[in-house]
């Protein structure tokens, strides 16, 4: 698990101004603790893919924002990240809830294009969330780390890093609840 | 029926420093009328995301008011945006939706609730303060400039005949200035622009 506190010291310390996006099981800690802390302002959107365009209007107007989301709102915002985070050449750090992730890994099957069949997209015992994650960001040019715990903390930091170099969202992969 | 040309030129008369984003059958007309830093065109970008990227700005840059100039097919696709308006609490933000009942650019297939759906009477339901609808370019005409002043959020609904504007592009031989550099480009250079304001 990963403390919310934590990471909000981490976006602090970035100076991020805004966080955009719709909580999740794993990022509702998150989302509490945003709520609590002055520095940063929450945007709650009704739909992932507004999270994006808020952001990069947010970038353009000077601002310093990060998305937290689901993967499921992930998939949802198809043409919002294409258009508005990575054709904008938007460097955005987007923190993104792992549904299925440990599902996947109870039954040891791997988020690979391999894997990407109608039986195991279909499975009752997979989450087709967590099976498609990593191959479509692969396939998208997202780059990204996963994080778990306080000792994953060090990512946020590179996270950003990456983001400015590359001029491009780097995501981070939420596989515990945020506490 | 207002004209693009009855819709876009007073609000260039009025114009002074806010930002101006567009997108659609409005990206040219509006580029014909002004080019200004802070205009900008959501062109190449996301389809039916204009009026999300606009709150952007104006959530970065509440001392300015930010004016988007969205399609009525671009606002149903986001009409979740009208909520998301208002739990912001932006109250610099004056979202035109430009009624021609069509997707224009590409060939004027009709949008759905084309002549039904009333975007005033849905941002009203969605708690903006201010919403009109105009079909009359006088009374258009008469009423942009308190509209303009108003603390908003602000939704102003114009009907306008469709239009024949084809496919957008970003290219050099495109006459709208802001047409003429790529998404990012134009991205960073408004960036710039509201920097140095």
């Amino acid at each position: 698990m990963i403390q919310a506190r934590l990471i909000i010291d981490q976006l602090k310390a970035t100076q991020v101004t805004h966080a955009v996006g719709l909580p999740d099981n794993a990022t509702a800690a998150l989302w509490a603790a945003l709520r609590e802390e002055s520095s940063i302002k929450p945007i709650t959107v009704t739909r992932e893919g507004e999270a994006f365009a808020i952001a990069a209007g947010l970038w353009i107007g000077g601002a310093h924002p990060v998305v937290i989301i689901q993967n499921t709102g992930f998939f949802e915002s198809g043409d919002a990240i294409r258009g508005c985070a990575t054709r904008m050449r938007l460097p955005l750090v987007c923190f993104i809830g792992y549904r299925g992730y440990k599902k996947l890994a109870s039954i040891q099957l791997q988020p690979a294009i391999e894997n990407l069949t109608p039986d195991n997209l279909s499975r009752a015992d997979v989450d087709s969330c967590g099976l498609l994650f990593e191959p479509t960001l692969r396939a998208w040019g997202i780059p990204y780390q996963q994080i778990a715990n306080d000792t994953d903390l060090p990512k946020i930091a590179q996270a950003f890093d990456q983001a400015r170099k590359i001029e491009s969202p780097v995501a981070l992969l939420i596989t515990e609840d945020t506490v | 029926m207002l004209t693009k040309e009855q819709l876009i030129g007073p609000l260039a008369g009025l114009r002074t420093d806010e930002v101006v984003v567009t997108t659609m059958g409005i990206v040219r007309p509006w580029g014909r009328v002004s080019s200004s830093p802070l205009d900008f065109a959501s062109a190449d970008s996301a389809m039916g995301h204009a009026a999300d990227l606009a709150l952007g700005i104006a959530l970065a840059q509440p001392q300015r008011r930010v004016i988007c100039l969205n399609g009525d097919g671009s606002m149903l696709m986001s009409l979740g945006t009208l909520a998301t308006i208002i739990q912001s609490g932006a109250k610099n933000l004056i979202l035109f939706v430009v009624e021609n009942s069509t997707y224009e650019i590409i060939g004027n297939q009709p949008i759905p609730g084309a002549g039904i759906v009333d975007f005033a009477a849905m941002a009203r339901a969605a708690g903006f303060p201010h919403a009109f609808t105009f079909d009359d370019a006088k009374q258009y005409e008469s009423l942009l400039p308190n509209i303009l002043r108003l603390d908003g959020p602000v939704l102003v609904a114009v009907k306008i005949r469709p239009g024949n504007e084809g496919p957008l592009s970003r290219r050099q031989e495109e006459a709208a200035g802001y047409l003429k550099v790529s998404l990012a480009q134009s991205a960073r250079q408004l960036r710039d622009a509201l920097a140095r304001k």
